[in-house]
């Protein structure tokens, strides 16, 4: 049922083991071009987590897809490792490094990233100070703002969270969306794609552990948060953007 | 007493409008002065749905603010991508499936009306005026 392997590094496909082959011995552009075409689903994928950041998807998946003809260019057989793996770092690197060419943080109004800075801490205060989670209202005239300008400065958050992904997360550093670099096996679709047991088990321990406890123990956000030593905000972002590379990796 | 407001849009499914409907559900919420959890829950259960949803086409969203809560409906999506992880909220162990999630961070949800292949999802989440 699953897409990828359970465990380990998945393995050089014997397919793509013949066109990179034939590529680097050979010389052989169709093989080169056919490989590009069996992993832009990989590279597709991936765009796709940075879509909505004010650039079209198309030219995100165009970046992406020199990350992956570098990739196989540079892919030496004797690594014996699956090219999905080896590219997704390569993907992701030039998609990020795109993005930070294009200078994307600045166009963020400088109003909103202040406001955003305070926010996780605002929360937890309040949170502490209330007894429960507070409103958006509460939020907004503890900052003395809007409430729109509140939410507004949440998913702006959240968008860095998304693509500062060098910014390290945890102890390990480990982001999971690069950690997940094992889609193999074609992509095809299983019935059973909503069942993300393998992707979970490729995820960073605290990832999965604040995962554990909210989806297996039902705690809330507030407690985890307590319990792992960080902000609500962070949690809330950590399971989001866990459950969206799980996803992602079924697709 | 009076009929609960109503707000609904039509957006396409693909992940660049992610950002937009949060805002949106995250409005919706402030308006219904959700606490901050509940109104992630909410944007956390549409985000899912929408992600099984697939890339392709549209898809509307409806809200029903009520005295209680939010009720949300979110359709037309695909029948054979999401009713079975929906009928199996527990799944087998060790894995997180849609249905695990959505019990997690929505009070109910239920599929309400199936046509041409494609189900309605209906989700309930309830605000500080609820039980």
């Amino acid at each position: 049922m699953s897409t990828a392997k359970e465990s380990g590094h998945p393995q050089l496909r014997e397919d793509d083991r013949e066109l990179l082959r034939r590529y680097h011995d050979l010389g052989d552009q169709s093989a080169r071009e056919a490989l590009v075409e069996r992993h832009m689903p990989l590279v597709r994928s991936l765009a796709r987590r940075y879509a909505g950041r004010g650039e079209p998807l198309d030219d995100i998946e165009q970046v992406g897809a020199i990350g992956l003809i570098k990739a196989i260019d540079r892919f030496e057989l004797e690594r014996e490792v699956a090219l999905a793996t080896y590219a997704t770092p390569n993907v992701v690197g030039e998609i990020k490094r795109h993005f930070r060419d294009k200078g994307w943080a600045i166009r963020v109004p400088r109003a909103l990233q202040e406001l955003n800075a305070k926010m996780s801490s605002t929360i937890d205060r309040l949170t502490a100070t209330l007894g429960r989670s507070p409103s958006i209202a509460e939020i907004a005239e503890s900052l003395e703002t809007t409430p729109e300008d509140v939410l507004e400065a949440i998913e702006v958050g959240s968008a860095y969270t998304t693509l500062s992904l060098s910014a390290p997360v945890g102890e390990d550093a480990a982001d999971p969306l690069e950690a997940i670099g094992g889609e193999d096996e074609g992509f095809e679709r299983s019935d059973d794609r909503a069942a993300l047991a393998p992707a979970l088990a490729r995820l960073p321990q605290r990832e999965r552990e604040i995962l554990r406890m909210r989806f297996e123990e039902g705690l809330p956000q507030t407690q985890i948060a307590e319990q792992v030593g960080l902000s609500q905000m962070h949690v809330s972002r950590l399971i989001r953007r866990s459950l969206t590379a799980m996803r992602d990796e079924l697709d | 007493m009076p009929a609960p407001d109503k707000i609904s849009f039509e957006t396409p499914l693909h992940g660049e409008f992610g950002p937009v409907v949060r805002l949106i559900v995250g409005g919706i919420a402030a308006r219904a002065d959700f606490g901050f959890e509940a109104m992630d829950d909410l944007q956390l259960a549409v985000e899912r749905l929408l992600a099984e949803a697939g890339s392709d086409g549209d898809v509307k969203l409806s809200f029903e603010l009520r005295a209680d809560g939010i009720r949300t409906r979110i359709g037309p999506l695909p029948e054979h991508e999401i009713a079975q992880a929906l009928q199996d909220p527990e799944g087998a162990p060790g894995t997180l499936t849609l249905g695990r999630i959505l019990s997690t961070v929505v009070d109910s949800y239920g599929v309400e009306e199936s046509t041409d292949g494609h189900i309605v999802v209906r989700l309930e989440k309830l605000g500080r005026g609820g039980p």
